[in-house]
């Protein structure tokens, strides 16, 4: 379809008022914030940057700030090596087509219910007399309950497997457009299975795998509702700040907290597309 | 000599298939630990929700009916659910429109800038939820916006529609434009285009991302929490504001009725859809 230059602007008029009226406006209301001081609880309308500088030298902030990115760092990790031989048994081991893809369903089927119902599960699992505990001790490996719970282990293994169907499809996808003559090529030439693995698959399927850190790595910093419910309190993380802040009506120091969110997550999408931009593409 | 050099061969071959058996069981083992351990949460979930007893120990003691006896009897859960459908559909309707038309300008318009428009459209994905609610709880507060569904609808337009943009755009790159030529030539308006040659194209399109944007509405909890002042609770809110006072199996319950919702959900849809390329969609 022809589209004239006053047709475009009337296609995108509806989009682009929604994005202006429900995204500029409320974020810029939000940021504006950060330039007000919080005193004698209440937020004082004046222009500073006095809160940026009590948040950039309170040692607090820099402990919440690297707890995220610890927190961040672990789960992607942790998804990333369970997904890579995840897909990649499935993308080698499954032959029948229809049998890869209700596995793919199965794999993606999380997704499809709500975040607290998943850390509710978690939840129920982890407890000190819940299935992995009872397991352990019925394994002899344990004699007392592990505590999985309300701390930073029970967030680390709900998370990763939030993340996990982030990691699995972006390297299953690669591994689909896999050129497999290279693969044969390098057999035929007698390389081993490892040695095919690690000089052409691995190095392949990098593209996959950066894709998969970036969702989950981002998902992972502004992760709320799992650290909340199973940190009890102990896993101190930004978006659980910017919350605690708000319902303190502390909005300055909330604004500010989110403000440093959002550029961990802007820094990690630019330096892993970057690096994306680099490999060579499948 | 040759008989030495076959039967090292045959060794070398018997030990490649047998390293080749081995990875393969490894492997095939790996996968099903994967699929055990995405479904397992899930799982545990519909068995604890039969459970008898009202604190955490697994396997309960005993079965029972009784916490989904009292999840009905729960008004708060019902309303919840009920306002959290309607929030999903009217929010998916408003940003399948918009963001069909969006994608079209993106798709077939020439203009300058589009590439950074088109970064500024998807960059709700990557703004953390909590941000946004907050900026939604200030903003609604600013123009005397609050309760109701309406504010909490207006902010899950936002949420989804980088999702439907992305994928209608998707969809109409790959559509012959000759098509839609043909039709303009022969005499057809631009509404006559758009209704009668592109939407019967991408109807595969439509309905994934429609899927997605109600999933991904159902779902929000941070950004809508400061929407929400208990007469407007949305479902996750409502579950996750129940879980921070008590952990009986209630929510078990409640969980397992949501799975089976989902599941339902996604079979409808591929029995809607049989016969065109959703099905191959959802299940590559």
């Amino acid at each position: 379809m022809k589209i004239t230059r006053a047709a475009v602007l009337a296609l995108l008029a509806p989009a682009m008022a929604l994005m202006i009226i429900l995204y500029v406006i409320p974020l810029g209301l939000y940021f504006i914030n950060s330039f007000r001081l919080f005193k004698d609880g209440r937020i004082i309308p004046i222009w500073t940057l006095q809160t940026y500088a009590d948040y950039f030298t309170d040692p607090f902030s820099y402990k919440i700030i690297w707890e995220s990115v610890r927190l961040s760092l672990i789960v992607t990790a942790l998804a990333l090596l369970i997904g890579y031989p995840v897909a990649y048994a499935l993308h080698t081991r499954v032959r029948s087509a229809g049998a890869r893809a209700v596995l793919a369903l199965l794999l993606f089927s999380p997704l499809l219910v709500s975040v607290v119902v998943r850390t509710y599960g978690w939840f129920i699992l982890l407890a000190s007399q819940g299935l992995v505990n009872s397991t352990l001790r019925a394994a002899g490996l344990i004699t007392e309950p592990l505590s999985l719970l309300f701390n930073s282990r029970g967030v680390v293994i709900s998370l990763t497997h939030i993340l996990l169907p982030f990691a699995i499809f972006p390297i299953y996808s690669v591994l689909g457009r896999l050129d497999l003559s290279l693969k044969e090529a390098a057999q035929d030439l007698g390389a081993g299975w490892w040695d095919t693995f690690q000089r052409i698959t691995l190095p392949l399927t990098m593209p996959g795998v950066v894709a998969g850190t970036l969702i989950c790595f981002t998902l992972a910093l502004s992760a709320f509702v799992t650290p909340r419910l199973l940190g009890g309190g102990r896993v101190q993380v930004l978006p659980l700040m910017v919350y605690n802040n708000t319902v303190e009506i502390n909005w300055p120091t909330g604004a500010v907290s989110g403000l440093t969110l959002l550029l961990l997550s802007m820094a990690a999408v630019w330096a892993l597309n970057a690096l994306l931009r680099k490999l060579p593409s499948v | 000599m040759s008989t030495l050099v076959q039967r090292q061969e045959i060794r070398i071959e018997v030990q490649e298939a047998r390293a080749e058996a081995a990875r393969n069981a490894l492997l095939r083992t790996t996968l099903a630990l994967g699929v055990g351990f995405i479904l397992l949460p899930l799982v545990i979930v519909i068995a604890y929700s039969f459970s008898s007893v009202a604190y955490g120990i697994f396997p309960p003691p005993g079965l029972s009916l009784r916490w989904y006896g009292h999840l009905l009897s729960l008004a708060s859960f019902r309303g919840a659910f009920g306002r959290s459908v309607s929030i999903a559909l009217l929010a998916t309707a408003l940003a399948l429109i918009s963001g069909l038309l969006c994608a079209l300008a993106l798709v077939r318009g020439r203009f300058p800038g589009k590439e950074l428009l088109r970064g500024f459209l998807l960059s709700p994905i990557v703004m953390p939820k909590i941000v946004l609610g907050v900026g939604w709880f200030i903003f609604f507060a600013r123009v005397g916006m609050q309760g109701g569904i309406i504010p909490i609808t207006l902010a899950h337009v936002i949420v989804v529609l980088p999702f439907i943009i992305n994928i209608l755009a998707a969809n109409l790159v790959g559509l012959d434009v000759s098509l839609e030529e043909a039709a303009q030539d022969l005499g057809a308006g631009a509404p006559t285009v758009l209704w009668r040659i592109v939407l019967p194209q991408i109807w595969s399109g439509l309905i994934i991302s429609g899927l997605l944007a109600f999933i991904v509405s159902f779902d929000q909890v941070e950004s809508s929490i400061f929407l929400t002042r208990g007469e407007n609770n949305t479902l996750p809110i409502e579950m996750f504001l129940y879980m921070e006072k008590w952990q009986d199996p209630t929510i078990a319950a409640l969980s397992a009725l949501l799975i089976l919702f989902a599941a339902i959900l996604v079979a409808a849809v591929l029995l809607v859809a049989r016969g065109t390329d959703v099905r191959r969609m959802l299940l590559r």
